[in-house]
């Protein structure tokens, strides 16, 4: 038993290891890696890729999963987009209700995942795709397939302005994580998560409306893809469906690999941040070293199935589909 | 009561075809012109890639899994076909399919004996084809040789009595499928599996291996389907077949193949895929922008699968 006890304590500090051999691997192989311009570099292309995965952490949590953020992305990015230009084009004067704007739209979008999977009872990885799919097609029929252009320099300053020679994109995303944190841990409704996916039998034997606080943990995450949206379009200055490209594999791919159950009921926000760094940390410091950024993909594919595989609890399991 | 519920389930399974004939006569009646035998020929050969992709992607389904790497592993395929032509001609697409269905064995040893969930392991697998892809391509966009095409695989296009050659390929594949499906003990097995799979597992069947096979023919189809719309645009790229994944699901679904597996069958697809062939047509007639059509299909798919999956399998639905 207490042999068991360590291992679990190992396994928790698995990923932040594997974390720490890579930046020690790429940085052996070419010191620019260590270099703080490469770390911010690393932290611009983190902070949209935090937010959106922070948001999956909340549906994997309960075991369900989200697989539309690529429509939700780019809706929310596009909304955001539109809104701030009819607004008047800046933060400064109206154009700061485009931010808010776009989370009712995330979270709308969630609100639709979550009650499509909880009413008519869809499995959520089916209803989410189908979902994504419907939000990449909306997007587009939003912008006629064109780009928008973002010139606010009050806005772009999320990526101009430095503090500390890390853009205040970083920070940005290091307070959404916060309130990601603060409702994982200090909320009925993230404890709830905690319920659900460690069991939902029992969760629901207690007295626990389970369905409602499915439809709470998909719009959760739709707004926090919104906030990813929104750091994604001021990294690049453009709003447009290709936002969303990639978002769902690269999320998917932190959320398990920072070792947050797919099963659901263990792991968490901070996991997903170890997760978005070491997916981040592989991409950049492939391009570092030299290798085509292509091969990612590859790279991470064959990362999410040795991480799945390592934290799968496979004792209660005996099939899976 | 129980007649009602046995009457429901009777229509249920006339409901695809059903569809498919109103759809097509509303169709008709919107445009007369729709109906011209060559006009609905054209129609079939256009959809032939789908076609061999949602076939495969069909036994998958059938034992109540999913595969989402069948968009990837036709795109892979399209650059390996192209790359292949000139030294190994005909030999090409005998690789191509060879390397479908390793990918698909993967996913499905992934899925089956590290029991990762499926959705997962061929979304993962998905990503490596991807990348595959774009490496062997160096992310562009390649072109077959005329003449070694026409060689090689000029029985694959044309016609012959006005009959498309894509369209003998298509139903040559279905043919087989179909009697992998209804005729062999592993289609047999399929359907013990994707009824349940507990109780395939307590008869002492070897579930893992089978379960290895399908995503291993899936794989394959897909492969077959990059190979043929390769040959068909005459070159490959890394991204030639996106669009792909969601008709693929949707004509599954629409073909009374549901999500958990166990009914339906390979000759339901050929039903789906026309079905989504008619409605991507009248798209066309009630000039709704290509835009549209993925929303519309996302909302279809949504709808099919609450209607056709089976919630008695499904104590806790994640």
């Amino acid at each position: 038993m207490k042999h068991g006890l360590v291992m679990d304590n190992i396994r928790k500090w698995v990923p932040f290891l594997v974390l720490l051999v890579l930046v020690l691997f790429f940085a052996a192989v070419n010191p620019h890696f260590l270099s703080l311009r490469n770390f911010a570099r690393i932290a611009v292309s983190s902070s949209p890729a935090l937010m959106v995965a922070v948001g999956a952490t909340f549906v994997i949590l309960m075991g369900s999963i989200d697989l539309s953020m690529e429509g939700t992305v780019a809706v929310c990015a596009v909304v955001f987009a539109m809104l701030l230009n009819r607004l008047g084009g800046s933060l400064a004067h109206m154009g700061w209700l485009a931010i808010p704007g776009a989370m009712i739209a995330g979270g709308v979008l969630g609100a639709v995942n979550g009650l499509i999977h909880v009413r008519l009872r869809i499995p959520s990885f089916m209803a989410s795709l189908s979902m994504g799919f419907v939000g990449v097609g909306l997007s587009l029929l939003m912008t006629g397939g064109n780009r928008i252009l973002i010139g606010d320099p009050l806005f772009r300053s999320l990526l101009t302005v430095r503090i500390m020679s890390f853009p205040l994109m970083a920070y940005a995303a290091l307070g959404g994580l916060l309130v990601a944190w603060f409702i994982q841990g200090r909320t009925t409704i993230g404890r709830n998560f905690y319920a659900i996916g460690g069991g939902e039998d029992l969760a629901r034997a207690s007295g626990l409306n389970v369905g409602r606080v499915r439809v709470i943990g998909f719009v959760l995450a739709g707004v926090f893809f919104a906030l990813g949206a929104v750091l994604a379009v001021a990294r690049l200055g453009i709003a447009e469906t290709e936002t969303g490209t990639g978002f769902m594999f690269l999320s998917i791919t932190s959320v398990v690999v920072g070792g947050t159950a797919l099963a659901g009921g263990s792991g968490g926000v901070w996991n997903t941040l170890v997760g978005v760094l070491i997916v981040n940390v592989i991409g950049n410091g492939m391009v570092v070293v030299g290798l085509p950024d292509y091969l990612q993909d590859g790279v991470l594919g064959l990362l999410v199935i040795t991480a799945v595989y390592l934290s799968m609890d496979r004792r209660g399991l005996s099939f899976a589909r | 009561m129980t007649d009602r519920v046995a009457l429901a389930e009777r229509l249920r399974r006339h409901f695809p075809w059903i569809t498919l004939t109103t759809l097509t006569i509303l169709v008709g009646f919107t445009d007369v012109n729709f109906l011209r035998p060559d006009n609905l020929l054209n129609l079939a050969a256009d959809i032939v890639p789908l076609l061999i992709m949602a076939i495969g992607m069909t036994l998958v389904i059938y034992i109540g899994s999913i595969d989402l790497s069948s968009q990837s592993i036709a795109n892979m395929a399209t650059v390996l076909a192209t790359i292949a032509l000139p030294s190994a001609g005909v030999g090409a697409g005998v690789l191509v399919l060879a390397v479908g269905l390793a990918f698909g064995a993967v996913s499905g040893v992934v899925t089956t004996r590290l029991k990762v969930p499926s959705f997962i392991s061929t979304l993962a697998v998905g990503g490596i084809a991807l990348s595959v892809g774009q490496f062997a391509s160096g992310q562009q966009a390649l072109h077959m040789d005329a003449g070694q095409r026409l060689h090689a695989f000029g029985w694959m296009v044309g016609r012959t009595a006005g009959i498309p050659h894509e369209l003998v390929v298509a139903l040559l594949l279905v043919v087989v499928a179909w009697f992998i499906q209804g005729r062999m003990t592993a289609g047999r097995t399929f359907k013990a599996i994707g009824a349940g799979e507990p109780v395939a597992v307590s008869s002492g069947i070897r579930v893992e291996r089978y379960k290895i096979l399908a995503f291993a023919l899936s794989g394959m189809f897909a492969a077959a389907a990059g190979l043929v719309f390769s040959v068909k645009l005459s070159g490959g790229s890394p991204t030639l077949a996106e669009g792909f994944l969601l008709p693929a699901i949707v004509a599954v679904l629409v073909g009374g193949t549901p999500l958990t597996g166990g009914v339906g069958g390979v000759i339901n697809t050929v039903i789906g895929t026309m079905i989504v062939a008619v409605i991507r047509a009248s798209m066309l007639y009630l000039n709704i922008p290509a835009m549209g059509q993925q929303i519309f299909f996302g909302l279809v798919l949504i709808v099919a699968i609450a209607t056709t999956i089976d919630r008695s399998k499904m104590r806790i639905v994640k």
